[in-house]
């Protein structure tokens, strides 16, 4: 569904992508981990085309993100994504940050995009927000409504930025479950994330990132247990200890 | 003080006796509005245009929009003025520029003022606009091309919303000071609020009760708008967001 053959990205002499190379099968879960600075966020955003990259060559269900000629908004409409700060749009009610897309990019009527909104709000349990506005949501919730709004517009996989980065840790739970509900019913996502539970739970597979390589990729098991490189034996040492 | 205070002076008929002066200063009151409401819609529409080029990713568009704020702000107002009623008409082409000058003397002098303020004016609001725009969060353009938008339907549907909302208190600040600086507009003849004001003190001798009843119109105006654009801040609010309910 994805795969990326040698992805490297620079700012000027800082190289920030080098040689990324990985591939993510229908139903898969792959789980990006690594130190900050080591590229994971960027090279997920590669794959929706929000940072652009050198060379390389990303493929998403068979269309090329790099290539000029592609249609990047409409590739985007079938690639759902989850920022660190949940990004709803503050102006707009719950359920028309659900609609407005649905309406203006894949031409269903205001009715449609409604009754699929309420659908996705009852999924993540917030029915009854569905007229309040982000602001008065805490953040566990908007968490919860952005993934809802990216669920809206039947995405054929999805990219998770670091979704529970930004949250209290007691909001943490709500949208893991929200997450891990989702890959057991099959949906292809590529998460970048801390959440070793989670990947020990869900993930099919787990990447490691160090200074803009892929230093590991290998199934759950097999990174947890025995990690090949000393730099993911050290992280993990470290993040696993809490 | 050996000054004769006559307030009567306005319900008197004028030397010309075409109207008291009172009709006079509600002329030039009607004038002043009509002058500065018809070049503040263009401004809005003229800055809204140049504030967004200035943030979007083409290189050439933002740096036109650039030189276009640049200039409109940087050559004094009464300059420009003066460029634009007494330079403009001749560098038109002859048939135009001419077409312009046989145009009724008021309408040449409204036409001047009020494509001067609202050029002038745009470049400020274009300046606001930017500044909207790149006071939202970064995530927010993301958020929405990763929705499948366009670049133009994310400024629509996500930036310009919030932007706009946000620029609210400074926009009241550019619609107040297009009021006040149409002022300048009597120096190329146009009998607006100001010009008529000292037409009262050459024809009346009577400069305290003049310049006091003007000053007293444009504190209304702007007493009007400022209230105006307190309603509007109030009604665009976002709830939960920024003093929100």
């Amino acid at each position: 569904m994805i795969s990326m053959n040698k992805v490297s990205k620079h700012y000027g002499s800082f190289q920030v992508l080098a040689d990324c190379t990985t591939q993510v099968h229908k139903g898969e879960v792959i789980v990006v981990c690594g130190p900050s600075g080591s590229g994971k966020s960027t090279l997920i955003k590669c794959v929706n085309g929000l940072e652009p990259f050198q060379s390389g060559e990303i493929i998403v269900n068979g269309v090329s993100v790099g290539d000029p000629k592609t249609n990047l908004s409409k590739l985007r409409s079938t690639v759902g994504m989850v920022f660190q700060n949940f990004e709803l749009f503050p102006h707009m009610s719950i359920i028309d940050n659900l609609g407005i897309a649905q309406v203006k990019v894949l031409g269903r009527t205001q009715d449609q995009a409604r009754e699929k909104g309420f659908k996705l709000l009852d999924r993540v349990g917030l029915r009854a927000q569905a007229e309040k506005y982000p602001g008065q949501l805490s953040g566990g919730q908007q968490q919860r409504v952005a993934i809802a709004r990216a669920l809206a517009m039947d995405p054929i996989c999805m990219l998770f930025d670091e979704p529970t980065s930004a949250l209290d840790p007691e909001m943490v739970n709500e949208v893991l479950d929200v997450m891990t509900e989702l890959a057991q019913e099959g949906m292809t996502m590529m998460c970048v994330t801390h959440e070793m539970g989670f990947a020990k739970r869900v993930a099919s597979r787990v990447i490691f990132m160090d200074q803009g390589r892929i230093v590991e990729d290998d199934s759950k098991d097999a990174f947890f247990d025995h990690a090949r490189s000393e730099r993911a034996q050290q992280f993990l040492a470290k993040i696993l200890h809490h | 003080m050996g000054y004769n205070w006559n307030w009567g002076i306005f319900l008197q008929p004028t030397a010309t006796g075409d109207d008291t002066y009172l009709g006079w200063m509600f002329y030039g009151f009607k004038m002043t509005i009509a002058l500065s409401l018809s070049a503040w819609l263009i401004a809005l529409a003229v800055g809204a245009v140049v504030g967004v080029l200035r943030t979007v990713p083409n290189k050439w568009l933002s740096g036109i929009a650039t030189a276009y704020v640049e200039i409109f702000r940087n050559i004094p107002l009464l300059v420009q003025l003066f460029l634009w009623y007494f330079v403009m008409p001749e560098l038109l082409p002859e048939s135009v520029g001419n077409a312009f000058k046989q145009t009724n003397p008021i309408m040449q002098q409204f036409l001047a003022s009020m494509v001067c303020l609202a050029l002038f004016t745009s470049a400020r609001v274009a300046e606001q606009v930017r500044s909207g725009i790149n006071s939202l969060p970064p995530g927010q353009k993301n958020a929405g091309l990763a929705m499948g938008f366009t670049l133009p339907q994310t400024y629509r549907y996500v930036m310009l919303p919030m932007a706009v909302r946000l620029i609210v208190p400074p926009l009241t600040s550019e619609f107040l000071n297009i009021f006040k600086n149409s002022a300048v507009c009597s120096t190329i003849g146009l009998l607006e609020l100001a010009a008529e004001g000292r037409q009262l003190v050459d024809y009346t001798a009577q400069p305290y009760e003049s310049f006091i009843a003007v000053t007293l119109a444009y504190l209304l105006i702007n007493v009007v708008v400022m209230f105006g654009m307190r309603w509007v801040e109030e009604h665009v609010r976002v709830p939960g967001y920024l003093g929100g309910k």
